[in-house]
């Protein structure tokens, strides 16, 4: 850390402060759900479709039920339950028919473990195997149908769009401008496709609940490693029919999301095991192999662009379609399909342009958020597009940007005007391209030069940009409590599971209270029951939308205390001031009361009190939001946006196909740097995950659409090993108007566009355009062998199942 | 884990071995690293677990000149990883030795739980087989030795036979001017099981060996490719020829690890660079 | 079979159903007495049977580290060793590593350098780390690498993690003359 020399203007917000939860993570005291066991708690374990698609033709559970020890035995038979967060469409346990390898067929709760496991290795099922629905190609088709009732399926209405007997779970659309004209007049036109396959999340927590549901009542308690407590609150009651006071939701210590944890997954089937077990508590703890083919995934993705572009390099049109292997349910996968069209065209100015994107139902596993939730996908068609569009006007790939970028004035997408409060791409762009050194693409000469070494080297860059995707009335809220010694809890509705948000917003409660930020604490750990509201947490609005309401809290809970001290100290309390935990009279500054003289009320001389415990709250709702227009896309998504660029300067061995990550430069516009450690830690984190779904990750299926690599053995993720020589963080700080002292979220935005830049490096140093992720060794020497300038998932034989 | 079995720790090998061939579902534990898999994953029914780290037989590893190098069955990876003589006798064994798996895990597996194992993309054996290694095995009808090509017998299959265990593996000294290079591709720099690994050696008399991983059901060593570029001679043209040649020799599947096209060019480029890079040492 | 009860060094027992045999060990320095399952990981003889939480499993297999405790001087991933192994072992868990209330430098740095996010996998990069430090108190970049890059870790990027153990050891050197 020894080369950032970040300066805050601010005396707290902005300081390098070492995270609120680290001494206790560093000890092993950090308490997980996966480390919780409750009296009488019980383990589940579940059986698993070994099929794509089947029909369920028996189930014995006989054997099962008998052994000593299990307590439940339940199968799609004992429960009707559907759950879905857009879209019910899942139901807990699979009834008739499964919809993926991995979909949950029965499941047993014993008293421990192995003996759960026992119990499942019991249960006899006949399967009859169905045709899949292999890739999004036959699911357009609609021969069969993933949900025949697809019809029928209850929705969020008005912002997804399912299509009546198809597998399309939802088709959002955007348009504008006169696009038939727009590549009339195009200089030139040029189309692609690029797609990538499904990828894990990987949290080193796996996924797993706890849950008491007491059979004489409505009450169901849940622990869980999740991200979204007030999520499951609600979509419990909903699924189960109680209400949402019935539901409490504890939040431990969460180890990893990546927005695999944000939805709602194992609670319901946890819930309905306690119940079939007289209400004792349930475990239900996915192993690490359930983590990749029960959970969630991201989805794959397949985009087609077709751009019209100037001769001197302006664009004028794009139609873009991109269609999302969203597996079997919908759970987030329709709102990442969602945020294609009013950001699939980049941070880019485009008069005429039309976005198509097609959440679609297969028989794989299914999708849901996943760090960038559907930018970094994207952002491949896009920003390799841009690539390609400048070598074939033969313009500098930095030039042609500059000429293309959003900048104040400017629409996005979705007709949103751009101001400069909403931070500026261009200087994102120029910062990281400078810091790699860029002087222009590589020429053939040099390349094979270079080549006859056996390494070559490529620079290559991509923007980015995201803003939260989520519900127009998105909200938040804190509630602000001051403590006898004068010391400040706060509490949110939003899980802090490693982003390091609790540390952040406590920085903006001291800095607005001028009070030193050992003295403030956040529990990580949330309860619905006391804990207030927060939507989900996700999309990289924490810090946006909680900050603010740590603000208000504060100054409310500043005001409350200048009410009781003025009267304490017989004046006004516009006459009195705050510093370093005192309230002073401005003039006098004698006449002064500490914090904690005040915090549970000021006490006179003689005993008699005033005021009482400080409490304050503070809210926070996004915006001038709206829903987008359902066949336009226009409207205002966007509560905050923010840009960034991505430079990387890479090294290929022409021979084994390994590509050497030299350097990578990040930029993003961030508006302020809250906390710059723990914004380098998600750059770090977000670079290397990037590169992970760039160079290595990626679900492989059989031609049944059995799921091949569900291990670390074969579904790898970076390791210590794996990470770039370099990575400079580049903080950009144009404020934003609303943003807490102007910041902006940045826990997603370092993951996006990683791939599509070292697929442009991978250009500049091959001559060769990779349309397809990951550039595995294997792929970029498949690629190379084939003699042909553009890769198409065809031409390199790693990708079984996408296509 | 649905196994469940009886632990039993002989203190001889007389002992483990009367076990092993009594008990039905015995398996033999050294490291675990992959047994312990098995297990987990309910591959295998164990009612059994002999654990042989405590016989005296197998703790040996040493090298004495002009007899070769033993490595006994207890003998976890990193300690090859760290024997300087392993470093300065059998580079490639060396080279393999550090690829394999994690660090953690090079602690606990061992060498010859590595060939026990017979997995076809196992990390040492195209070492070994360059060095002509033999296995020494102890049974129910007493000690035999088998040369390590003889060994594999198909995936994860070897010529053990009921009640027998590896007691060492045992390789000739290779002499002064020995050369030899280890070299393997995976699909990133941490941990992962070879895609292709190729084992390339120069003898002192100039005769060159090549053993290979995950091209075929078990490891091998490349004996008709390795005549013929005897035959032919080494030289940077002999390089390029065999590089082309070995193609011919290997049989590689698809798999969800690597295509066969992949892995052929991987067998392809290793060979060619391990031989290089063994030839420019002479040069 | 003829001296097959001298052979084996435990004592089976049959207890409630199931087998059991008795081991002895120290775990942190204290030595501790348990009747053990022999198909019981040593993973599971720490958290279950010792409560000591801190070691995670994430995986079950040995391919991520998160299991990683010092095991009679050496880095070992737990979740993959029958807990029957472990009979006479000397074992450290991040429960170990602080001592007299206060962290060690490790843990330090760790939390300076911000080194950890979730925190799930920082207990096996710590015991990683340990292990090396004790071995080789002024590692290089490569050895620290070599040592750690058995842990894998979905947060950080792993880079916060390399300069917490750099400044661990120059710190351990100096501070505490290793």
């Amino acid at each position: 850390m020894d080369e950032k020399k970040y300066s805050s203007k601010y005396k707290r917000v902005g300081q390098p402060y070492d995270r609120k939860d680290a001494r206790e993570k560093v000890t092993g005291q950090a308490v997980y759900t996966y480390d919780l066991e409750l009296p009488g708690m019980l383990h589940a374990r579940c059986l698993l479709s070994p099929y794509a698609r089947a029909r369920i033709v028996s189930i014995d559970t006989s054997a099962a039920k008998a052994l000593p020890g299990v307590r439940a035995v339940l199968t799609g038979e004992d429960s009707d339950i559907l759950v879905g967060l857009y879209m019910q469409d899942k139901r807990v346990l699979s009834k008739g028919e499964t919809r993926y390898h991995g979909d949950v067929v029965a499941a047993v709760a014993a008293d421990d473990e192995e003996t759960a496991e026992r119990g499942v290795s019991l249960l006899k099922v006949v399967y009859e195997p169905l045709e899949p629905v292999r890739n999004v190609d036959e699911a357009l088709e609609g021969k069969i149908l993933v949900h025949d009732d697809i019809n029928e399926l209850k929705h969020y209405v008005g912002v997804f769009f399912p299509q009546k007997d198809s597998n399309i779970a939802s088709w959002n659309k955007s348009k504008k401008g006169d696009l038939d004209k727009a590549f009339d007049e195009a200089d030139l036109v040029v189309e692609n496709e690029f797609s990538l396959p499904a990828v894990a999340h990987v949290p080193m927590e796996t996924h797993v609940a706890i849950v008491q549901a007491d059979p004489f009542s409505n009450k169901i308690k849940i622990w869980a490693s999740a991200q979204s407590p007030f999520a499951i609150r609600q979509i419990m009651a909903d699924s189960f029919h109680i209400s949402e006071t019935d539901v409490e939701v504890h939040i431990p210590y969460v180890g990893g999301g990546f927005g695999g944890k944000a939805g709602i997954h194992l609670e319901p089937l946890a819930a309905l095991l306690s119940r079939a077990a007289g209400g004792l508590p349930v475990k239900v703890r996915a192993t690490r192999e359930q983590e990749f083919n029960q959970l969630p995934t991201r989805a794959g993705m397949r985009g087609r662009i077709k751009t019209g572009v100037t001769k001197d390099g302006k664009i004028t049109s794009v139609k873009a379609v991109y269609d999302w292997d969203s597996g079997a349910y919908a759970d987030y996968g329709v709102n990442v399909g969602k945020t294609a069209v009013y950001s699939g065209v980049g941070p880019y100015a485009v008069e005429n342009a039309s976005i198509d994107s097609k959440t679609i139902y297969t028989n794989k596993v299914f999708s849901t958020a996943y760090r960038g939730f559907g930018h970094l996908e994207t952002h491949w068609t896009i920003e390799r597009q841009i690539d390609i569009l400048s070598q074939k006007l033969g313009i500098d790939p930095y030039e042609f940007r500059m000429k293309n970028l959003l900048e104040p004035g400017c629409q996005t997408m979705s007709g949103e005007v751009i101001t400069a409060s909403n931070g500026s791409p261009k200087d994102c762009l120029t910062a990281v391209v400078k810091e790699i050194g860029w002087t222009g693409r590589k020429s053939e000469e040099e390349r094979q030069r270079e080549w006859k070494t056996g390494k070559v080297r490529g620079k290559g860059f991509a923007m980015l940009q995201k803003a939260p995707a989520m519900p127009a009335n998105t909200a938040t809220a804190v509630i602000m409590q001051m403590n006898g010694d004068g010391h400040v809890k706060m509490m949110i509705g939003a899980v802090d599971y490693g982003q390091g948000a609790i540390t952040a917003l406590a920085q903006i409660a001291a800095q607005e209270l001028d009070m030193p930020i050992e003295h403030i604490e956040i529990s990580s750990e949330i309860d619905t029951r006391a804990n207030p509201y927060d939507w989900n947490t996700v999309a990289s609005k924490l810090t946006f939308m909680a900050g603010n309401a740590v603000i208000k809290a504060s100054r409310e809970m500043l005001r409350k205390m200048k009410d009781v001290a003025a009267q304490a100290l017989r004046t006004d309390p516009d006459y009195l001031d705050h510093a370093d935990g005192v309230i002073f009279h401005r003039h006098n500054p004698e006449r002064r009361l500490t914090y904690k003289q005040i915090a549970l009320g000021y006490m006179y001389p003689n005993g008699t009190g005033i005021g009482g415990p400080l409490i304050a709250s503070g809210s926070s709702i996004a915006d001038g939001l709206t829903n987008l227009h359902p066949e336009t896309g226009q409207g205002y998504p966007a509560a905050v946006w923010t840009f960034g660029a991505h430079a990387v300067e890479i090294e290929v061995d022409v021979e084994t196909g390994s590509i050497e990550v030299l350097k990578v430069a990040s930029a993003f516009d961030i508006g302020q740097v809250i906390n710059e450690k723990l914004v380098y830690g998600q750059i770090c984190g977000g670079v290397l995950q990037g590169l992970g779904s760039a160079l290595l990750e990626g679900y492989k299926f059989n031609a049944d659409v059995q799921l091949m690599n569900p291990s670390f053995t074969d579904n790898k993720i970076p390791t210590l090993k794996d990470i770039p020589g370099k990575i400079v963080p580049i903080y950009i700080e144009n404020p934003q108007f609303n943003g807490p002292y102007g910041a902006r979220g940045v826990g997603e935005h370092p993951m996006i566009s990683v791939p599509s830049a070292i697929g442009n490096a991978v250009y500049d140093a091959l001559g060769i355009n990779f349309h397809v992720l990951p550039l595995s060794p294997e792929a970029i020497v498949l690629g190379i062998q084939s003699g042909k300038k553009s890769i198409l998932c065809t031409d390199v034989d790693c990708l079984p199942g996408l296509h | 884990m649905l196994s469940r079995f009886k632990y039993f720790k002989p203190h001889t090998l007389s002992e483990a071995v009367q076990y092993l061939e009594k008990e039905d579902n015995s398996y033999v534990l050294a490291g675990g690293t992959d047994l312990m898999i098995l297990l987990r994953r309910n591959l295998i029914n164990a009612e059994h677990i002999v654990d042989i780290k405590m016989l005296p037989e197998i703790a040996a590893f040493e090298y004495v000149e002009g007899v070769g190098l033993t490595i006994g069955a207890a003998v976890v990876v990193n300690r090859v990883v760290d024997s300087a003589a392993v470093k300065a006798k059998y580079p490639a064994l060396n080279q393999a030795a550090a690829a394999l798996a994690s660090f953690q895990l090079r602690n606990r597996a061992t060498v010859v739980g590595n060939i026990c194992n017979a997995s076809p993309g196992a990390d040492l054996p195209p070492s070994l087989l360059v060095y002509d290694a033999v296995v020494n095995i102890a049974g129910p009808k007493g000690a035999r030795q088998v040369p390590l090509n003889q060994f594999f017998k198909g995936v994860k299959r070897t010529a053990l036979e009921r009640g027998e265990l590896v007691v060492s593996i045992q390789l000739p000294d290779p002499g002064e001017g020995d050369k030899s290079i280890y070299l393997r591709q995976a699909r990133l720099k941490g941990h992962d099981l070879a895609t292709v690994g190729v084992a390339t050696r120069i003898k002192p008399d100039g005769k060159v060996a090549i053993g290979i991983g995950a091209v075929a059901p078990t490891p091998l060593r490349l004996s008709a490719l390795e005549d013929m570029i005897n035959e032919r001679g080494l030289s940077r043209e002999t390089v390029e020829w065999a590089a082309q040649e070995i193609k011919q020799h290997i049989r590689p599947i698809s798999d969800v690890r690597s295509s066969a096209a992949y892995r052929l060019q991987m067998a392809s480029v290793l060979l060619k660079q391990g031989l290089l890079k063994l030839i420019e040492k002479e040069d | 079979m003829d001296n097959s009860k001298d052979c084996s060094i435990y004592t089976e027992h049959i207890e409630s159903g199931k087998r059991k045999v008795t081991l002895s060990l120290t775990v942190n320095g204290r030595k501790v007495v348990r009747d053990v399952d022999p198909s019981m990981t040593l993973l599971h003889f720490l958290r279950d049977n010792l409560k000591l939480f801190g070691t995670k499993e994430a995986c079950g297999e040995g391919e991520c580290g998160a299991c990683t405790i010092i095991m009679n001087g050496k880095a070992v991933t737990s979740c993959i060793i029958l807990a029957v192994e472990a009979e006479g072992a000397e074992i450290t868990t991040v429960e170990g590593l602080a001592k007299g209330g206060k962290l060690s430098i490790l843990q330090e740095e760790f939390v300076s350098q911000d080194a950890l996010q979730c925190g799930f996998c920082t207990p096996g990069f710590l015991m990683s780390s340990r292990a090396l430090l004790d071995h080789n108190p002024n590692p290089t970049d490569e050895e620290i690498i070599e040592a750690l890059s058995g842990n894998l870790c979905r947060c950080t990027g792993y880079i916060p993690i390399l300069s917490a153990v750099k400044r661990a050891a120059e710190r351990e050197r100096k501070e505490l003359g290793r």
